[in-house]
């Protein structure tokens, strides 16, 4: 899927944000969408906005797209906001939101010509690199409706790289793809950000979020639980979690508590929390103790279990591991 | 007094956003590439045609304006069709486009599409308004001239009766056909207005396309009640009727003339009602 970036160079940073949003709310009747929230991305970041469906994740970048208007806050792209600079506080910004749509009656490179049309300059110009970017080049005259949901993912982020942007914006950009459309995916969005993009890119997957990006905004119903950068996140993690399955299960667990592990029983077995070489040491007591080891894998990754923490048990307000602005300008 | 917004150092250079040409531009191109949209500016055209034909084998309907002329006059036929087309006919044809430009983002979930590029609201608003009006009077010049020309290769350019009981003669009968279609026009434009103003608010190219139609009929059906000589001057309906005084021993244009107005201000209330509506709406869908 990777072709040739070169129509992507690096430019030269600056201090200003590529996006600042601060205190942003916005409701809907009695429900609010995003509760008084502050992200914000320096430019060169990748920026991942992380929360489990409903958190407000895509209600943020609509608002940070005009599309819809927040309640309360200021935002700003590049020091461009939508109040006073109006559609040119899109410069230098192209995205998608949710699954990207065009029209299914038309090619994907028709669609992607009616769009280059809507964004002026040189973006006709580009279309063939871009879908060569994207590898749709085969396909570029094939109708959308008869696209694959990965094929339209990959058409809206060639409609994103017409612009030429300097933030890409990208919301669940591997939702419903298979393995290999993920994998694509997100190997298309590293290789965009090492060219120096800036991309702010939302997800409920902790493990895409963990691969692909430098500094994160956790939400939860409408509201930031924690900002800051991956390493230090990896701080707050805890202790890689097995599930171990064996013959005698409470004795097994007598000897996971006596080397100090965590235990907690589930369906299948026992769930065990603590550094990898107590982990390593209980497999060898257990096998000493003449108990069968039946099965033994790993549970969600540190940093997965960390994200279920904050979303699932903390309540939603304010923010932890917090010290400066953006984990990104520590 | 002018005032200047400091651009931050480290901003995108602004690229030259298109202007309003290119958005009608892109509304055109994608307008045409619809296959509704070419099978109805084709059945503008072949529709008249198979209604002449058939009509021209049939015992006219008398108790229709121009029927008992139809195989009399050439000229005849045309007013027959324009009494008959403006019951629902036209009003489905104006709504056809309009009822759909702005509902059909929102079925296919591409306003986001749309309205993430450099392009604004207002923009797109003018480019699918001017888009609607400029099919709606191509489909209504069509439908015109395909009705005059085959009315008159089939049956003839003899002269036309008038409503006074006078007969206008051959040469003077075609500019008073062609103005009487001509009176379409502002209704036409009004309906438009009135599809785009249900296609904005109800998000819906159905309702958008069907409401103008039942509406119309609405107002037809009012406008045959008695005691509402008033009200009757104010519906969208009514314009349609203006041309009856161009046929006349003594030609009256005060119908005309307030059917413009009347259809011009059903056009500037339902746009003004549209408009600020979309500039201000949240796009959530998609």
């Amino acid at each position: 899927m990777l072709a040739s970036c070169a129509i992507f160079s690096v430019r030269a940073m600056s201090d200003v944000l590529a996006v600042n949003a601060v205190n942003l709310t916005k409701t809907y009747g009695p429900l609010t969408a995003v509760d008084d929230i502050t992200v914000q991305v320096a430019q060169g970041e990748v920026y991942g906005v992380l929360g489990p469906n409903g958190a407000g994740k895509t209600t943020f970048l609509r608002m940070l797209f005009g599309l819809i208007r927040p309640d309360a806050g200021t935002l700003e792209v590049f020091g461009r906001s939508w109040q006073r600079h109006g559609v040119n506080s899109l410069t230098g910004v192209a995205g998608f939101l949710e699954s990207p749509k065009f029209y299914p009656a038309l090619s994907g490179r028709r669609n992607l010509r009616l769009l280059a049309g809507l964004d002026g300059g040189d973006a006709a110009a580009r279309i063939n690199e871009v879908l060569d970017v994207v590898g749709l080049t085969d396909r570029q005259h094939d109708k959308v409706r008869g696209y694959s949901f990965g094929m339209r993912q990959r058409l809206g982020v060639a409609s994103a790289l017409l612009r030429d942007p300097r933030l890409l914006v990208l919301d669940e950009p591997a939702n419903g793809l298979d393995p290999a459309g993920i994998r694509d995916m997100r190997a298309l969005v590293r290789h965009l950000a090492d060219t120096g993009l800036t991309v702010l890119l939302s997800s409920h997957d902790m493990a895409e979020v963990e691969q692909i990006c430098d500094n994160v905004t956790i939400m939860k119903a409408g509201s930031v639980v924690h900002h800051g950068s991956i390493a230090a996140l990896r701080e707050l993690a805890p202790e890689q979690a097995h599930r171990i399955t064996t013959t005698d299960d409470d004795r097994a667990a007598e000897l996971a508590r006596a080397r100090g592990l965590e235990v907690s029983p589930v369906d299948d077995g026992l769930a065990v929390r603590g550094p990898q070489k107590d982990v390593d040491g209980l497999i060898g007591d257990i096998v000493d103790a003449g108990i069968a080891l039946r099965g033994l894998t790993r549970d969600e990754t540190p940093l997965e279990a960390l994200f279920f923490m904050l979303t699932e048990s903390a309540p939603a307000g304010p923010t932890t591991g917090l010290d400066a602005p953006t984990g990104a300008r520590r | 007094m002018t005032t200047t917004t400091a651009v931050p150092a480290g901003t995108p250079t602004a690229r030259r956003r298109p202007g309003t040409a290119s958005v009608l531009r892109w509304e055109i191109t994608k307008v045409a590439a619809q296959a509704r949209s070419r099978a109805l500016l084709i059945g503008a055209i072949v529709v008249p045609i198979a209604i002449v034909l058939i009509f021209n084998t049939q015992l006219p309907p008398k108790d229709t304006i121009y029927g008992r002329h139809i195989h009399t006059s050439g000229y005849a036929v045309p007013l027959f069709v324009l009494a008959f087309a403006h019951q629902w006919v036209l009003p489905l044809l104006a709504a056809l486009v309009a009822g759909d430009i702005f509902a059909n983002e929102d079925q296919y979930g591409t306003w986001k599409t749309i309205l993430t590029r450099s392009v604004s609201r207002t923009q797109v608003f003018w480019a699918k308004t001017l888009t609607a009006v400029g099919v709606n009077l191509l489909v209504l010049a069509l439908l015109a001239a395909s009705t005059i020309t085959t009315s008159l290769l089939v049956v003839g350019t003899q002269p036309l009766p008038g409503l006074s009981g006078q007969l206008i003669p051959a040469g003077s009968a075609l500019p008073i056909v062609i103005a009487s279609w001509a009176t379409a026009v502002p209704p036409v434009l009004g309906f438009t207005a009135l599809a785009i103003l249900l296609s904005v608010i109800t998000r819906n190219p159905t309702i958008g396309v069907a409401a103008p139609v039942v509406l119309g009929m609405i107002m037809q059906l009012l406008s045959g009640l008695g005691g509402l000589n008033k009200a009757r001057q104010i519906l969208l309906t009514t314009p349609f009727e203006a041309w009856h005084g161009l046929l006349t021993a003594h030609p009256f244009h005060a119908p005309i003339t307030t059917g413009a107005i009347v259809s011009a201000g059903w056009l500037i209330i339902c746009l003004a009602l549209a408009y600020p509506y979309l500039r201000r709406r949240d796009i959530t869908g998609g």
